[in-house]
């Protein structure tokens, strides 16, 4: 056995690689790190791939995650889908065959979730997924094809309701690789919400001058609304109008800004519509916490406004996250329907929702023991 | 219509040489992208020659190593090709690295991928090649499948787009529309039997090239069994790998040849663990590699196979040459059930028990089930593609 030659300093304690890339990433990789490590059930390394590296959009979410520096930063970088997927398959490979982790578990659906999966179950290590079974059935997202070969690939699939295990089922994958354990997202959001005290959470709305529960919080950056000059126009053209009724606050990616200029959009903003560099993490709640409703095309916001009960519209055709739409307080809008529906938000008239079942905080626990006695029982 | 066949493994270079004769003969236009995974494969075989096997346009050099770098570099590779040719599809063939890469490559760009060999699955996820095969599947529009087993094991995986009910489709490939846009299951029968079909023709009508090999290497038709052993699961493993020497032995010193073409992998393993001792020690006849010619004629006058390759199961089947797999599973399953191959896995007394059994069965009688189509089947592609133009 492998376990007889350990090296002096090593312990016992099954090794498990945790693979982060990009933000969305570390939000539900962190509540599962704390678990393993604090339970010492596990021994967690976390593999950071580099897809987002920015200081913005990763040092700073690791800090305010408490999270400790990556044990591995592979440093990939962006690039084309293919490029960078096969950076980050080269490299995770020199890390497991190093490290040879008793299992890697990887997070969502981006580029670096699909590549390690894949590397690691060729080296026939033990693949987790965490977040498996959405599916938004739009092939034309990238996220789509991750989501599904890595689903494919895994030997444990940790889904976050019952609509994960019923994609998964018609899939034909066994039932005994599929483990409801809830949204391990939520996790982090009741650690973060339990640390930001009611003076912080004043200072940081004071910082953009916005009132307490009466402005919209603003986040986009898929392909399809921000790439395209028509849309983009579309949207920020509504957004300044929706200003002159409340306050619009719109942390904004990089690359979007970029676009504003590249496609010529000279608009007039009004004071009351504010652009914000990306905010850190603690940042993020705090305006999300506050906000009247939740303008988003991200995936992860969907569910944290669900959490929260907070009205929000979600400016895509369709959402891998239909649980938040069935019990929460989700709906999908486009550039037509956006202002009736803002005006029922304003009315007071937004269905109330639910929290679904398992999104209690506690899902990197189930985790934590589902994956301790799989690789028990392996050794 | 534009198409890109990806290739890298000398079984997709077969394959690949049938589809292409029949695409370019509809008038497509066809670039061939070889990965270079087998880089030592022989163009000027002339077996190729006469199937009019383009030379490959693009040739990437990827060469072999583990399995991330060497899939990593292939999808680099063939994105750069994607984005300059702008293909209108990709074709796909078998469950190598190169079918992973070809399929994960042209998914991300949105350029459609048809998957021929799709469907197969031997349910075994320790093995590469079916995590090639599960991901390749998954990531293509258009799934070629070869047989009705192949079309239901997709079914299960929630493919519903199925065209006549997973029935062979007419070899014109009539009927092909499909009003969904969902992933289209097509079972076009085997392109691996339309070869079959061809080798045998030439070998029949040129016999001196079916008795060459056989007098070369000391051979009586029907009074040999030729064993191909090449699978990473028994070369990996010293111990399978010794397991199958000494049944081989065993049988060979109970009175029937085995002949044993050793690939260039298992030559190395037999290095590696010192084993090749064993193989001279024994009755077993070795050779060198043989050409796909050769390997047909070998094939089609043997008593028995003994093989861990999934496409020699089929050949076997094909030529009407019963087969004892040295495996734990097999892709072709409904071999298996109808008693054409068995499943000895690799412990001596079993191997060595399934071979007896098999001698001493009359499969002169025996049943056959017409599961691999009837021989068109890359006419059935070119057709279909040319419904979806």
């Amino acid at each position: 056995m492998k376990r007889s030659c350990m090296g002096a300093g090593e312990t016992d304690v099954p090794k498990i690689m945790l693979i982060v890339g990009a933000r969305p990433n570390f939000m539900k990789m962190a509540p599962l790190y704390f678990e393993m490590a604090g339970t010492k059930l596990l021994d967690p390394r976390i593999v950071h791939t580099g897809q987002h590296y920015d200081y913005a959009m990763s040092q700073a979410f690791f800090e305010d995650l408490e999270l400790p520096e990556p044990h591995y930063f592979l440093g990939t970088g962006s690039g084309s889908h293919g490029e960078q997927t096969a950076r980050i398959m080269v490299e995770s490979e020199r890390v497991f065959l190093a490290e040879k982790p008793d299992l890697v578990v990887v997070f969502g659906d981006v580029n670096s979730t699909l590549a390690c999966s894949l590397t690691a179950k060729k080296l026939l290590i033990p693949v987790a997924h965490v977040e498996a079974g959405l599916r938004s059935f739009d092939e034309t997202m990238p996220e789509e094809i991750n989501r599904r070969v890595t689903d494919i690939v895994s030997d444990l699939l940790f889904t976050p309701s019952a609509d994960g295990d019923e994609n998964l089922t018609r899939e034909g994958v066994a039932p005994k690789r599929i483990h409801r354990v809830g949204n391990i997202m939520i996790d982090s959001l009741v650690r973060i919400l339990g640390r930001i005290s009611p003076d912080q959470e004043g200072a940081i709305l004071r910082q953009w001058n916005l009132p307490q529960g009466n402005y919209v919080l603003v986040t986009l950056h898929r392909p399809s609304n921000v790439d395209e000059r028509e849309s983009l126009q579309g949207i920020l053209g509504y957004l300044n109008k929706l200003s002159q009724r409340l306050p619009v606050v719109f942390p904004m990616h990089p690359r979007t800004k970029k676009n504003i200029e590249t496609f010529g959009i000279d608009m007039a903003f009004g004071s009351a519509f504010q652009i914000l560099e990306p905010v850190r993490y603690r940042e993020f709640i705090t305006l999300e916490k506050n906000a009247r409703f939740v303008l988003t095309d991200s995936g992860g916001i969907q569910e944290e406004t669900t959490f929260l009960g907070l009205p929000c519209l979600t400016l895509r055709p369709n959402t891998e996250r239909p649980i938040t739409i069935t019990q929460g307080t989700n709906e999908l809008v486009d550039l037509g329907t956006m202002e009736s529906r803002t005006q029922r938000i304003l009315a007071g008239n937004w269905k109330a929702g639910n929290v679904p079942a398992l999104w209690d905080g506690r899902t990197a626990e189930r985790i934590t023991s589902v994956i301790s006695s799989y690789v028990d029982s392996r050794r | 219509m534009r198409v890109l066949s990806i290739v890298g493994a000398r079984p997709q270079f077969i394959k690949a040489a049938v589809v292409s004769k029949q695409i370019r003969a509809g008038g497509f236009e066809e670039r061939l992208l070889h990965t270079g995974q087998h880089y030592d494969f022989n163009m000027s075989e002339v077996f190729f020659r006469e199937l009019d096997l383009p030379e490959p346009s693009y040739y990437l050099g990827i060469g072999s190593g583990r399995h991330g770098e060497q899939t990593a570099r292939m999808i680099a590779g063939i994105e750069e090709v994607l984005l300059k040719e702008d293909p209108d599809v990709v074709i796909i063939y078998g469950d190598t690295n190169t079918t992973l890469a070809g399929a994960l490559a042209p998914v991300k760009l949105h350029i459609p991928v048809a998957h021929v060999e799709a469907g197969l699955r031997s349910y075994n996820r320790q093995m590469p090649e079916e995590i090639n095969r599960v991901v390749a599947d998954h990531c293509s529009d258009i799934l070629f499948c070869p047989t009705q087993t192949a079309v239901r094991n997709l079914e299960k995986e929630g493919f519903h787009n199925v065209l006549d009910e997973g029935r062979l489709i007419p070899a014109d490939g009539a009927s092909t529309s499909s009003a969904s846009s969902d992933p289209l299951v097509i079972n076009v029968g085997d392109v691996m039997l339309d070869i079959a079909r061809y080798a045998k023709h030439r070998l029949d009508t040129e016999p001196g090239k079916r008795t060459g090999i056989l007098e070369k290497c000391g051979l009586q038709p029907r009074e040999y069994i030729l064993a191909t052993i090449h699978r990473a699961g028994n070369t990996d493993d010293p111990d399978n790998l010794r397991n199958v020497l000494e049944a081989m032995r065993a049988i060979s010193t109970g009175g029937l040849t085995v002949f044993f073409p050793i690939h260039p992998r298992t030559r190395r393993a037999l290095e590696k663990f010192d084993l090749l001792g064993l193989v001279e020690a024994g009755g077993i006849v070795t050779s060198e590699p043989v050409s796909y010619m050769e390997m047909i004629a070998l094939e089609s006058d043997a008593r028995l196979l003994l093989t861990d390759s999934g496409g020699v199961q089929k050949e076997a089947y094909f030529f009407g040459v019963p087969c004892v797999v040295v495996r734990e599973e097999t892709e072709w399953t409904e071999l298996v059930e109808i008693g054409w191959n068995r499943l000895a896995g690799t412990r001596v007394a079993e191997i060595v028990a399934a071979v007896e059994a098999t001698i001493h069965e009359d499969f002169e009688s025996k049943a056959r089930v017409d599961f691999y189509g009837d021989g068109r089947a890359s006419i059935r592609i070119a057709a279909v593609l040319k419904g979806q133009a």
